[in-house]
């Protein structure tokens, strides 16, 4: 399962055919500490997603993904020890050890964050509340059917940069995505998890459900 | 005080504490890209700042748990655990920049290569955003850059409110997508 992610990563990121300039252990080090800084990011928002929405399904994805996160530290700890052959080298990786096991330590506490949702206590009114005070915040949006964003990817309605809306996780008709990448499609029925401020969500929010155009909403 | 004012304040300090550490996230992985002192040493302080939250939520907790249902105790206190860790993780990462050790070169490329990416700027005299307040220069809301710190000669303001005027000359440490760097560039310049 990670295996294929990092793959699937290499490969969007065109870095297969990279092995000229560094060796491959470098290449897998780089790829999986650049996954992990990422992870660590998306896992914090997710957490807190799960909490807001008091949604199970949200909560199972900051488990696996924890899951994933202990097995690609293994992974890096491992390369990176077969990686040093010098003093200087073994410092060097040391640091960078260090900055993997403190993304694997937020994916932790994230998972720790979600067991609260396991646990029989009610977590409504107070957390979602206080929650939804932040300036930037989770909200979930449903793509319509008839919306300009049905049918497009998300690198093409290029979304985050256009609209500053950021899309954590998507739930479709057969499985949650967390952090899609930009080859996602969006479908009608979709629900978009994403993170941004109150005034970009009501803008994109009638796009999203058809009642305006792309076009005339976005500049 | 009143219980509805201290509940009120219980929940400004988880709150800022959330805030908080996310800023130190921010402020951690800009610190190990651009190899930076002050960035790194902001976030030590950070630290401190929730560090002491979390103590003045559980004291307030603490001091008033009889007349509060022992759920929401739990639940404040877990949360504020898990918020503190997150501030601690990010400590950790900003930690290997004050240490002083050389930053193996795969780091730097790791970090470039994230979905999320961090970019330093100059603003340039008479440009877009010359003499705007982060607020009006849309940069969250258009182009989804997030300013994390600005550098204005030898001061520094971490996680800046929406209020602060941005000046030409000033240094400012983003991150966003990607794609927007180019609509940045031509924003600073």
């Amino acid at each position: 399962m990670v295996g294929d992610n990092i793959k699937r990563r290499l490969k969007k990121k065109g870095l297969e055919e990279d092995h000229g300039e560094l060796s491959y252990e470098d290449t897998s080090v780089r790829e999986l500490l650049t996954l992990m800084k990422d992870n660590s990011e998306l896992i914090a928002d997710l957490a807190y997603a799960a909490i807001v929405f008091e949604n199970r399904e949200l909560a199972e994805e900051v488990r696996n993904l924890e899951s994933e996160m202990d097995k690609m530290m293994y992974q890096i700890r491992l390369k990176s020890m077969l990686g040093a052959r010098t003093r200087e080298s073994a410092e060097q990786l040391s640091g960078l050890l260090q900055v993997a096991s403190a993304a694997e330590q937020i994916s932790d506490a994230a998972e720790d964050m979600v067991k609260l949702l396991y646990a029989d206590v009610d977590l409504t009114p107070m957390l979602p509340h206080i929650l939804s005070e932040a300036e930037e915040r989770v909200y979930t949006l449903k793509i319509e059917q008839g919306s300009d964003m049905v049918g497009k990817t998300l690198e093409k309605l290029n979304l985050e940069s256009v609209t500053g809306v950021r899309v954590i996780a998507i739930r479709n008709k057969r499985r949650w995505i967390h952090g899609p990448d930009g080859r996602t499609t969006l479908n009608a029925n979709d629900i978009l998890i994403v993170r941004t401020h109150e005034k970009a969500y009501e803008k994109i929010w009638p796009v999203a459900h058809a009642e305006a155009r792309w076009k005339e909403v976005i500049r | 005080m009143e219980r509805g004012d201290k509940m009120k304040e219980l929940e400004e300090e988880l709150l800022e504490m959330k805030n908080t550490s996310e800023l130190m996230l921010d402020l951690a992985y800009s610190s190990l890209l651009y190899h930076n002192r002050d960035i790194a040493e902001e976030v030590f302080n950070l630290e401190q700042k929730v560090n002491n939250l979390q103590d003045s939520v559980i004291t307030k907790i603490l001091e008033d748990h009889e007349e509060m249902d022992p759920d929401k105790n739990l639940i404040f206190i877990k949360m504020a655990d898990s918020i503190e860790r997150f501030a601690d993780a990010a400590l950790d990462i900003a930690d290997v920049v004050l240490r002083d050790i050389d930053l193996h070169p795969v780091m730097k490329k790791s970090l470039k290569e994230s979905d999320e990416f961090m970019v330093r700027k100059k603003i340039k005299k008479g440009s877009y955003l010359d003499g705007k307040t982060l607020e009006e220069s849309k940069m969250a809301t258009e182009i989804g850059m997030k300013v994390i710190a600005i550098r204005r000669g030898n001061q520094w303001a971490y996680g800046p409110a929406k209020s602060v005027k941005l000046k030409h000359g000033d240094l400012i440490f983003a991150r966003g997508p990607l794609n927007s760097e180019s609509a940045l560039d031509k924003w600073v310049g």
